[in-house]
């Protein structure tokens, strides 16, 4: 396009103007908000992650001393509030243990449950599926032991763990060929208790 | 003019040339975005990169531990820098991946923590409190700025946040624990016969084929190592300490230039009462303790022992008994108050109350040492031998720097140094690779030497080399002769193949004997049904840990499988000295199982729990490594430093 003067000129951005002014000022408005908008949502998550951090680190106190109320409580807390970050699953991760540790295997099976439900990370789902498995076995609900290592066996990283837990099944069901042979994969597997395991072998009764 | 270029400024050229200039703009500073051109990357772990430089900086801080840790043992030469390499970059890989999962999971250490944590590190305090000026500097020292410190700690603290979590919820079940009880305490019932190897030795002869097949077989075993023998010049200060010259005068010298080294300041013979003021005490405490300190030095004044009231009064538990003796000690050593009354008063006197920081004393001095300055003549012989030392080293230095000169300018033989210096050329015998020389020829600097190719191949004059840095001690060494690797001939090696032989026969046939006799065993027979001349040891019931029972046996008892009721086990396994051993368990009784009270964690538990709760973290890592897309960069070693 041609111009004859400065007027038409004038007058054409003044149209232009008219027409997409406001698409102009919306879309730097939104632009704006956007960043700003994120700035808020990163500070917000970032203030409420730090407020869950100093609620479980509050619960490992209460862990190291000793004191399963406090540290039930505490986790129900951060189950409540703290939904949203990943505090709740270590917090039941932590108060798993001192329950357990009070006696009370139950209420640490159902603990272990949240975190394999909640876990953030699969890796912290094996770690309490493992542990819930230890406790079935030691509370006599072999099935259920052996229910919960089928679901999470899933990683080579614990395979040496999850195979003694299976080699403790076996014993407890007499089932000594089986017993011999998950103690002697998680032994190849690397497990750090390889020399418990030997004696565990060593313990079993003649074959046949 | 001007109205043209603006006519031509409408057309599409002016378009072109105007796109083509912002092209630069628009890009300009993406490299560091797009990572092209950037720096070398040692690694990517779920698209965190590694930068080579960091890996460069803890090899190197690595290799810098190693070498404090070693010391003289360190040999730059002999270390695997690939593997070093490897190994820190596996803990780097390790601590991204850490941070990663920090990061994606969204934990977080508070800002409260992180404060908590600065304020209280030891290295930012000055007085026991936090002062912000050294925390600033120590940062400037490593190039951060607080805000990049505080992020950095951050991290760390949220990653040890989470190893928290995992390894310190670690537990073991009743069961577990039970069962490691039982395990740990389990004693068995074993007996077991001996059956001498002697007895099954024979002098018989051993056919020549056997002989040769077995020479043959083995051959890797009888061969003599690469070695030399080297020709060396020694330079030592012990054997230089014998040259040098040390005149009546240069001693007398050496002994009025340090003369205060030789005197022996005054001490005193000195006694105390103390009464203790309280740390917190206000001053009308005080004045009280000081009264009452006055009534006793009255008393002291008016006849009575020193030394009986220091023993029933004085509240320093040390001294008391001694009748309040310290005995003599010298200026300096007590705090200044008590110091300087001690070293002004006469002997015998008692002195005013003196206040120091624990509450009041009375001194009196019981005798005093006057100062005293050893004469010439005790201290000759020392300083003689020093003063050598001093003149050996200097002649060290000197002759170590000739001595490099001249065997480097005359390098096919070591006569024009060893004449121009006046020392004696040492000859050594055969030595090889694995250090097997006596002295200075063990030092692997010296043997890397004697087998560098410039010295081995070219028979050139080695470089003056120091083993150790600390010790003054230099060597230059020439090839004389060298070996190649070689087997040693048959004739040489027979009688050693033939007792090798003999020795592997009677472990065959003692082991057949036993083995026949744990059959019978095995059979439910009783030693004394197997062979009456037999006469089994029979330490009854023994733990792991037995001290009685040979090892092998021990541990054969130990893993043979569980009886049956009424019924043995039977193994047979070969003890150190060569003897071999039938073991029969009879009876297997299981540890106690302890159930600890409420709240209180059996020792074996804690145990038990520390090495699962490893063991978790160590799992988890593996985990997320074989989850993560992880990229290494080839290896490559960098100079050595």
């Amino acid at each position: 396009m041609n111009y004859e003067t400065d007027e038409e000129k004038v007058e054409a951005i003044k149209k232009w103007w008219k027409d997409n002014g406001l698409s102009v000022i919306a879309g730097a408005a939104i632009g704006i908000g956007a960043i700003f908008g994120w700035r808020l949502w990163v500070g917000h998550q970032e203030s409420t992650a730090s407020e869950a951090s100093i609620a479980f680190e509050q619960l490992l106190l209460d862990a190291a001393g000793n004191q399963p109320d406090a540290v039930a409580s505490q986790a129900g807390m951060l189950q409540d509030e703290f939904g949203s970050t990943p505090y709740p699953a270590l917090g039941s991760l932590v108060a798993a243990k001192t329950l357990y540790m009070a006696g009370k295997p139950v209420e640490a099976m159902a603990s272990l449950q949240t975190v394999i439900d909640k876990a953030p990370d699969p890796a912290l789902a094996r770690i309490a599926a493992l542990r819930l498995a230890r406790i079935q076995v030691s509370e006599n609900q072999l099935d259920e032991a052996e229910k919960t290592l089928k679901a999470h066996d899933t990683s080579p990283a614990f395979a040496g763990e999850f195979a003694a837990v299976r080699g403790d099944i076996a014993v407890a069901r007499g089932d000594l060929a089986a017993a011999r042979a998950a103690y002697q994969q998680a032994i190849e597997q690397g497990s750090s208790l390889s020399q418990l395991l030997r004696l565990k072998i060593d313990n079993l009764p003649a074959a046949g | 003019m001007l109205q043209t270029i603006r006519d031509r400024a409408q057309g599409w050229i002016a378009w072109v040339i105007v796109i083509l200039i912002s092209i630069p703009f628009a890009l300009w500073g993406i490299q560091s975005y797009m990572g092209v051109g950037g720096e070398p990357i040692a690694a990517t772990v779920n698209g965190f990169e590694i930068p080579a430089r960091d890996l460069d900086r803890q090899v190197q801080e690595a290799r810098f531990e190693l070498r404090e840790r070693l010391g003289a043992a360190y040999d730059p030469a002999e270390f695997d820098d690939k593997r070093l390499r490897a190994e820190v970059l596996d803990n780097l890989i390790q601590e991204a991946l850490l941070m990663d999962v920090v990061r994606r999971l969204g934990l977080r250490a508070s800002d409260q923590d992180v404060q908590m944590q600065i304020l209280s590190d030891p290295s930012f305090l000055s007085d026991g409190r936090f002062d912000k000026e050294i925390y600033e500097r120590l940062l400037g020292f490593q190039g951060m700025t607080p805000a990049m410190y505080e992020a950095q700690l951050r991290q760390k603290m949220t990653a040890t946040q989470l190893l928290r979590a995992v390894s310190a919820s670690e537990f073991a079940t009743r069961s577990e624990l039970a069962l490691h009880q039982r395990l740990m305490g389990q004693k068995r019932e074993l007996s077991y016969v001996r059956f001498p190897i002697a007895d099954y030795r024979s002098d018989a002869p051993i056919d020549e084929a056997e002989v040769t097949a077995y020479y043959e077989a083995n051959a890797g075993r009888f061969q003599t190592p690469e070695q030399v023998k080297v020709d060396y010049l020694l330079l030592d200060t012990d054997s230089l300490m014998s040259k040098v010259e040390v005149s009546e005068k240069d001693l007398r010298d050496f002994y009025d230039a340090d003369r205060s080294r030789f005197v022996q300041p005054e001490r005193r013979g000195v006694r105390h009462l103390l009464i203790k003021v309280a740390a917190d005490a206000d001053e009308a405490g005080a004045n009280a303790v000081l009264e009452e300190i006055k009534g006793i030095r009255e008393r002291i004044l008016a006849g009575e022992s020193f030394e009986e009231l220091a023993r029933t009064l004085s509240q320093d538990p040390g001294s008391a008994a001694n009748g309040g003796s310290l005995g003599v000690i010298e200026s300096g050593i007590m705090v200044p108050a008590f110091d300087q009354v001690a070293f002004s008063l006469p002997t015998g006197e008692v002195s005013e109350a003196v206040r120091t920081p624990f509450g009041y004393h009375l001194i009196q001095v019981t005798e005093v040492l006057p100062s005293e300055a050893k004469p010439f003549e005790a201290v000759r012989d020392e300083l003689r031998s020093e003063l050598s030392k001093q003149r050996a080293e200097g002649l060290f230095y000197d002759l170590g720097e000739r001595l490099a000169n001249i065997s480097y300018e005359s390098r096919d033989s070591l006569e024009p140094a060893a004449e121009e210096l006046g020392l004696t050329i040492q000859q050594s015998d055969w030595i090889g690779r694995e250090a097997s020389g006596e002295g200075i020829l063990a030092q692997p600097k010296v043997i890397a030497a004697a087998f560098s190719e410039d010295v081995l191949v070219a028979r050139h004059n080695s470089d003056l080399i120091e083993p150790e840095r600390d010790r003054l001690q230099a060597v230059v060494l020439r090839v004389a002769e060298h070996r190649e690797t070689s087997t040693k001939p048959l004739s040489e090696v027979r009688d050693e193949i033939v007792a090798e032989l003999r020795d592997e026969k009677a472990k065959k046939e003692v082991m057949a004997a036993a083995e026949s006799l744990a059959e019978k065993l095995r059979g439910g027979l009783d030693w004394a049904e197997g062979s009456a001349s037999l006469k089994p040891e029979a330490p009854g019931l023994v733990d792991r840990e037995a001290a009685e029972v040979p090892g092998a046996v021990l541990d054969t008892a130990f893993k043979l499988p569980i009886p049956a009721e009424g019924m043995a086990s039977v193994g047979t396994t070969m003890i150190d000295t060569g003897d071999a051993a039938v073991v029969r368990v009879t009876k297997i009784q299981d540890g106690e199982v302890k159930t600890p009270g409420e709240g209180v964690v059996a020792p074996e538990a804690f145990m038990l729990t520390q090495v699962m709760g490893r063991q978790t973290y160590t799992n988890m890592l593996r985990d997320l490594e074989v989850r993560a897309a992880i990229k290494r960069k080839a290896i490559d070693a960098d100079e050595a430093l």
